[in-house]
């Protein structure tokens, strides 16, 4: 399960940022008081627009960063107080997260399944299970330079998933990934949900968050400005489909603009 | 209390196995690698020993080259019996009788001439008819000392052949030479030279191999330490470690061990090389000198250069930390080098003895122990200071890179 209480995540810009925001300001709120809670066995989706804070709430999450106020917790374990043990709780995917090019598929998977202390026959045995799933075997050999987008994407998302982790952070999962890859990622996400994980993932496809998120929280300026699953979003917002409702919850946070 | 142990020693057990594989890893990136092995290990030798090779051939050929050359000497006013004189202390010059000056200077000042000797008008007469209170005769010789020909003939006419014919002169005035002579310097002495050869060995190593081990060490783990760190922040590869469930400071330890690893592997070729092909990096000169090194030298040096490459293994991963690419920390690292690269050729020319304390400056010290092993002259205060304070350096550097690696800022992730 994850628990956040009252996260807030501020930035201090540098002038080069400052610049390219158009403002004085050296500080930027990216996550403004954000709570929530996401259960196992279901698949919860951030929506929001580009730079809402999204990214910003899974990394802090995933330990990658540090809030600057509030708690997180990840199956019991506090963020700040215990990452490594929030860390081998989850396997977090982002289009930033890239393998070591100079490797192989084969070395990268074994390499972080060791990080994990996962045995070596247990390992062989995911590998088998992870690299069929994903139709990695005919190129598992080859150096990750070597592949093409999606199968270097194909390729990260199962050396994210080595450790089986309980929860699965994804930060955008299917972007720049072909139709084909896109479906076969969306599917596993199911089939993890349907093992009783809990998979989190952040999205600004309103099509991707209908098919396949349990809940949805809707981010918009750091904040979140609605939370439930698509029926009582659409019902609270009176919209037809999730892009109407998202307009409606984005006119209202910008004041009717 | 007895879990709180188990559970230390379960936490120590997984750093030391988290350490073990970011090494492993980065080793087998330089390692499983033919490329890198040879651009890492094997190129800057062949570079450093036929660079060196053919620097100290060209100078030894440019030596063989003037001695071999025919000095052209312009002589005006010459004595009778003076051409003769220098034909048979120098065979092969050749000599002119001086008409123009203007024209003789010039062809000196062109490398056209090598040495012009002018003698006073009337010198023979001086010679012959002097008596005391006349004026002395000077001889007066013209040369180019930037041009190496004109140099060698000064050399060797100008303070030799014309030592030799004052001789000869003043023997015609004196009957009795001997008694003119109060002593000769090393007329027969042929034993002058008293020196250890091991030590005369060690000294021209000890000025050329702390120049060389940092130019090779530090830029040995440059190009794969920037990589490291700054081209796995640039490639978005470092996140993907730093979401693992391994300690930062794991992380540090296991590329910085690697680094130093691979620059120590390096420094030992390096250095196996420059003591190996010293002979045709100095031209395949004969110094009758030792360049040898005795068991203990040998013990002392490799100690020291795994704790210098821990050192500069440092120094480099905690300059590409503060970088976002790989040419970022190229640029920073840069002055880090140019800074060392001075410290290093500082102790080359070094005569004095430095202080104890000058043992307790990081990386200076080092130079100056590397030179000390080589002669032999450290003592074993100078070297255990040097030592201690390179690891303790190296250790501090670490606990800031550490402290980098958890700031987002830094990390810019």
């Amino acid at each position: 399960m994850i628990e956040i209480k009252n996260l807030t995540k501020i930035y201090k810009l540098n002038k080069k940022q400052m610049k390219e925001s158009k403002t004085t300001d050296t500080l930027k709120t990216a996550v403004d008081n954000l709570s929530l809670t996401a259960r196992p066995g279901e698949i919860y989706g951030l929506l929001g627009p580009n730079g809402a804070g999204k990214t910003t709430t899974l990394r802090c999450i995933s330990t990658i960063i540090k809030p600057t106020r509030g708690e997180i917790f990840v199956s019991g374990h506090e963020v700040k107080r215990e990452p490594e043990k929030v860390r081998e709780k989850i396997g977090f995917l982002t289009g930033d997260i890239k393998l070591d090019p100079q490797f192989s598929v084969d070395y990268m998977f074994n390499f972080f399944g060791r990080l994990h202390h996962i045995q070596e026959d247990k390992l062989a045995a995911r590998k088998e299970e992870l690299f069929t799933y994903f139709g990695i075997k005919d190129f598992s050999h080859k150096k990750i330079k070597e592949l093409s987008t999606g199968m270097a994407q194909k390729a990260a998302i199962a050396v994210c998933l080595v450790h089986d982790p309980e929860i699965i952070i994804f930060d955008e999962p299917t972007n720049g990934l072909d139709v084909i890859t896109a479906r076969s990622v969306t599917d596993y996400l199911k089939k993890l949900k349907a093992e009783g994980k809990l998979v989190i993932i952040s999205t600004h496809v309103m099509s991707e968050a209908e098919k396949i998120c349990d809940r949805i929280g809707v981010i918009i300026d750091g904040q979140k400005v609605a939370e439930g699953t698509l029926g009582q979003i659409l019902h609270d917002t009176n919209a037809e489909d999730l892009e109407d409702a998202f307009f409606e919850l984005y006119r209202h946070q910008k004041g009717g603009k | 209390m007895l879990s709180l142990n188990f559970t230390d020693t379960k936490k120590e057990e997984s750093k030391m196995s988290g350490i073990k594989l970011i090494c492993g890893k980065e080793l087998d990136r330089v390692f499983r690698d033919r490329k890198m092995i040879f651009s890492v290990f094997f190129l800057p030798v062949i570079i450093m020993v036929g660079i060196m090779s053919l620097v100290g051939n060209l100078s030894n050929n440019a030596q063989k080259d003037v001695e071999a050359h025919t000095s052209i000497v312009y002589i005006q006013n010459s004595p009778v019996g003076f051409p003769q004189f220098l034909k048979a202390a120098d065979r092969d010059c050749k000599i002119y009788e001086m008409s123009d000056w203007e024209k003789a200077t010039e062809m000196i000042k062109n490398g056209d001439a090598d040495l012009l000797i002018k003698f006073p008008e009337n010198f023979v007469d001086m010679v012959s008819g002097y008596k005391q209170g006349d004026v002395i005769p000077q001889i007066k010789t013209y040369y180019n000392p930037s041009e190496d020909y004109s140099r060698a003939a000064y050399d060797t006419i100008s303070t030799g052949v014309l030592e030799a014919y004052r001789q000869s002169l003043l023997s015609q005035r004196v009957d009795n030479m001997e008694g003119l002579t109060v002593f000769t310097v090393n007329s027969d002495n042929p034993d002058m030279v008293i020196q250890d050869e091991e030590k005369a060995g060690g000294k021209i190593l000890g000025m050329m191999l702390p120049y060389f081990v940092t130019i090779l060490l530090f830029a040995g783990a440059m190009g794969i330490g920037t990589d490291m760190v700054a081209g796995e922040k640039e490639r978005g590869t470092m996140a993907s470690l730093l979401v693992s469930p391994i300690k930062r400071s794991s992380i540090v330890l296991g590329k910085v061990i690697a680094l130093m690893i691979i620059s120590g592997v390096s420094s030992v070729i390096y250095v196996g090389a420059l003591v190996a092909f010293m002979p045709q990096m100095i031209g395949g000169a004969d110094l009758g000198m030792n360049l040898t090194l005795n068991p203990k030298q040998i013990a002392m040096l490799a100690v020291l250069l795994v704790a210098i490459a821990f050192l500069y293994s440092a120094i480099i991963v905690l300059v590409s930390v503060f970088a976002r690419t790989t040419k970022e920390a190229s640029s920073y690292v840069m002055p880090v080098y140019m800074l060392i690269l001075v410290l290093g050729m500082t102790t080359m020319f070094t005569t004095k003895t430095p202080g104890e304390w000058v043992y307790a400056v990081p990386i200076y010290n080092t130079s100056l122990a590397l030179q000390g092993i080589l002669t032999q002259e450290v003592t074993t205060m100078q070297y255990g200071v040097t030592l201690g304070m390179t690891l303790v350096f190296g250790a501090v550097l670490i606990g800031v890179i550490g402290k980098a690696f958890e700031s987002e800022k830094v990390m810019s992730i």
